[in-house]
Parts: C-alpha cells; sequence; structure tokens
C-alpha cells in the first residue's frame, strides 16, 4: 500500500517534525507532533481551476497521471457549455480545497483561497442560471411561473 | 441533509454509442469497488468516527461519491441510450437487457447485482480508515483496467478524471490515517 508513487511525504506538514512517524510505536508522547498543530508550514502548489479540473486534481505535487501526461482539454461547443465549464472548475477547486482543508484547518492561506472560488463560483452560477436556467435549489431564478426547475437541462442528457 | 445540484463535477458528452463499454462500466457503480459502494462506507462509517476531522472528511468524501455515481450512470446512459435490439445481443447485453431494459441497475460488470457486503463499518477507527485507504487503491486500479479497454477519448477523459479522484482520495485518507496513529488509535 505504502506504493512511492502515491505518496509525497515531503509535501506534508508534518514531515519535517517527525520523518519516522511512520515507524514510531510510541505516538502516545509525540502528540506534539500532531499535523494539525502545525504552523507556518507552507501551503502546497496548486494548478488554477481550469487546469485541476481537467486533471480532476488541484493539487501539483499529488498530480498522478496513467499512461499520459497531457490532461484532456475541454472543448464547449457554444456559450452555455463554456459557461457550465467554468462554473464547474471553480466548483471543482471548491470541492478539493475542501477536502484538504478538512485534514489541513490551519492553512489560513488555503482558507482564504477556499472563500475566494467560492464567491467567484456562486457568481459564475447566479449568471449562468439568469441565462440558462437554474442548477441549484437555492437559485434566484426559482422565482417564476411556470415553476423552471424542471425546465433546464438534466445532467445526463446534456444542453437542451 | 443533501441538496441536488443540476450538474456534474465534470463534463460527459459522449456521441458514440458503445454497449460493451456501457457494461464494463457498469462495474464502477454497482461493482465491489465502484463508487456506490464507496459513497455508502464513507456516509455509514463517518458516525464512528472519534473527531471532527475525521466526521468532515467521510461527509465530504461520501457527498462526492454520490457525485461519481451520478457520472458513471451518465456514462452507461449515453453509452446505450440509442441502441437497437440487433445492437445489444450482439453486444451481449442481452442478458442485462432482459432483466432491466435500458434502465440503469447498479450491477457489476458481470451482472451481479449490488450488494453492501461489499463494504464494511465496524466502529474501530483504525480498521475503518485502513479499508478507505485500501478503496482508494482499487479503485484507482479498476479505473487503469476500464481506460485500458476503450480507445473513446469522451470516455477515458471522464475515467481518468474519476481516477484522479482516488489519487486525491487516498491521500486524504492516509493523512487522516496518521493523525489517528498520532493521537494514539
Amino acid at each position: 500500500m505504502y506504493n512511492d508513487e502515491f505518496i509525497y511525504y515531503n509535501s506534508l506538514p508534518y514531515q519535517s517534525s517527525n520523518p519516522n512517524m511512520m515507524n514510531d510505536g510510541n505516538q502516545l508522547s509525540n502528540k506534539q507532533n500532531n499535523y494539525l498543530d502545525y504552523k507556518g508550514s507552507k501551503t502546497p502548489s496548486l494548478y488554477n481551476p481550469y487546469e485541476g479540473l481537467i486533471r480532476g486534481n488541484m493539487f501539483k505535487n499529488l498530480y498522478s497521471p496513467y499512461f499520459k501526461e497531457e490532461p484532456f482539454p475541454l472543448n464547449p461547443k457554444n456559450n452555455q457549455e463554456r459557461e457550465l465549464y467554468n462554473l464547474m472548475a471553480y466548483g471543482f477547486a471548491v470541492t478539493d480545497l475542501n477536502l484538504y482543508l478538512d485534514t489541513h484547518p490551519n492553512d489560513r492561506e488555503m482558507i482564504s483561497l477556499f472563500n475566494k472560488y467560492q464567491n467567484e463560483y456562486n457568481k459564475l452560477v447566479s449568471e449562468y442560471e439568469s441565462k440558462y436556467g437554474p442548477i441549484e435549489l437555492s437559485s434566484k431564478t426559482l422565482n417564476t411561473y411556470p415553476w423552471s426547475w424542471n425546465k433546464s437541462a438534466w445532467p445526463w442528457e446534456g444542453n437542451k | 441533509m443533501w441538496k441536488y445540484v443540476k450538474r456534474l463535477e465534470y463534463p460527459i458528452d459522449i456521441k458514440k454509442k458503445d454497449l460493451r463499454m456501457a457494461k464494463l462500466l457498469l462495474e464502477q457503480l454497482g461493482g465491489a469497488n465502484g463508487e456506490l459502494a464507496a459513497s455508502l462506507r464513507y456516509l455509514v462509517q463517518r458516525f464512528s468516527m472519534p473527531d471532527d476531522i475525521g466526521r468532515a472528511l467521510l461527509s465530504d468524501i461520501g457527498s462526492e461519491e454520490l457525485g461519481h455515481c451520478e457520472m458513471i450512470a451518465t456514462m452507461a446512459y449515453q453509452l446505450m441510450k440509442d441502441a437497437t435490439i440487433d445492437e445489444i445481443k450482439k453486444a451481449g447485453l442481452d442478458d442485462y437487457y432482459a432483466a432491466f431494459g435500458k434502465g440503469i441497475f447498479p450491477v457489476n460488470a458481470s451482472g451481479v447485482p449490488f450488494t453492501a457486503t461489499y463494504i464494511n463499518s465496524l466502529g474501530d477507527v483504525i480498521a475503518d480508515v485502513q479499508e478507505d485507504m485500501a478503496a482508494e487503491q482499487k479503485a484507482r486500479a479498476v479505473y487503469e483496467n476500464l481506460m485500458n479497454l476503450t480507445d473513446d477519448q469522451d470516455v477515458v477523459s471522464v475515467l481518468s478524471f474519476l481516477r484522479q479522484r482516488e489519487v486525491v482520495h487516498f491521500e486524504r485518507f492516509k493523512e487522516l490515517f496518521e493523525h489517528y496513529k498520532n493521537m494514539g488509535y
């Protein structure tokens, strides 16, 4: 399981404090090395949201492709798809940073980036919904008659 | 509580029907290492995580995996929606068709229906998080098998995205595991 290909100890904040942690039988005495307490560790280097979305990974140190180094570019067929892919990119950045922050709750820089991407995502969703219909139930565009939730395209059907 | 968001996590637009691939992809919906098993596993295990780090991570990864079930189902749907009966017979999908028509049902690539025995939830943090780490690696390996079985870029790009998510999830579970080891579990 501890295949080097999928382990990036050097990037992890707890590495410097206790390099032998995996083999350390005396865990209870090492509470001070709990990586959740780390301060001032380096925030990992990220792709931008689009580059992250096409890789399925925002974190440069974790990117590990299979048989093909270059990611697959997205080719939107029209403006609607372009705008949809753009909000997907920010939505993806929010998802991946969320998981990182769950295990690195003290990374101030990443918290601020998470909020920046979250705001941008919300803005892009509102713009998209005002043109193409709702994708979230919190949408302001649902204040219409007749009910418009069922009008916008279903994800598995592609764009209408 | 969950809210449905009416979009996919990553775009899927498959233009070429491929019934054989649709059948194989169902492995990652209803198979032992598929997305349904993953989401169910994390969303039940989280109740016995000892702190907020584990509860948060299992809730958030479990939720993302629900979105991956939708992605696999979307691919299977798009690959077989325009199929004729002749094509279904030729592709060896007639046994699936006999039982489910063109419906999306959680089975593995051999047609065996999904079962909760694919997962575990022991209330033991080390056993559970180790299972989660192994599950992510097994799902990654299955995505590689599937990527070897098709040349369609519309399919490979999505599989590549999903495979990479397993790599990231594994890393987060490993961090969680080391966090709990450090706490003395």
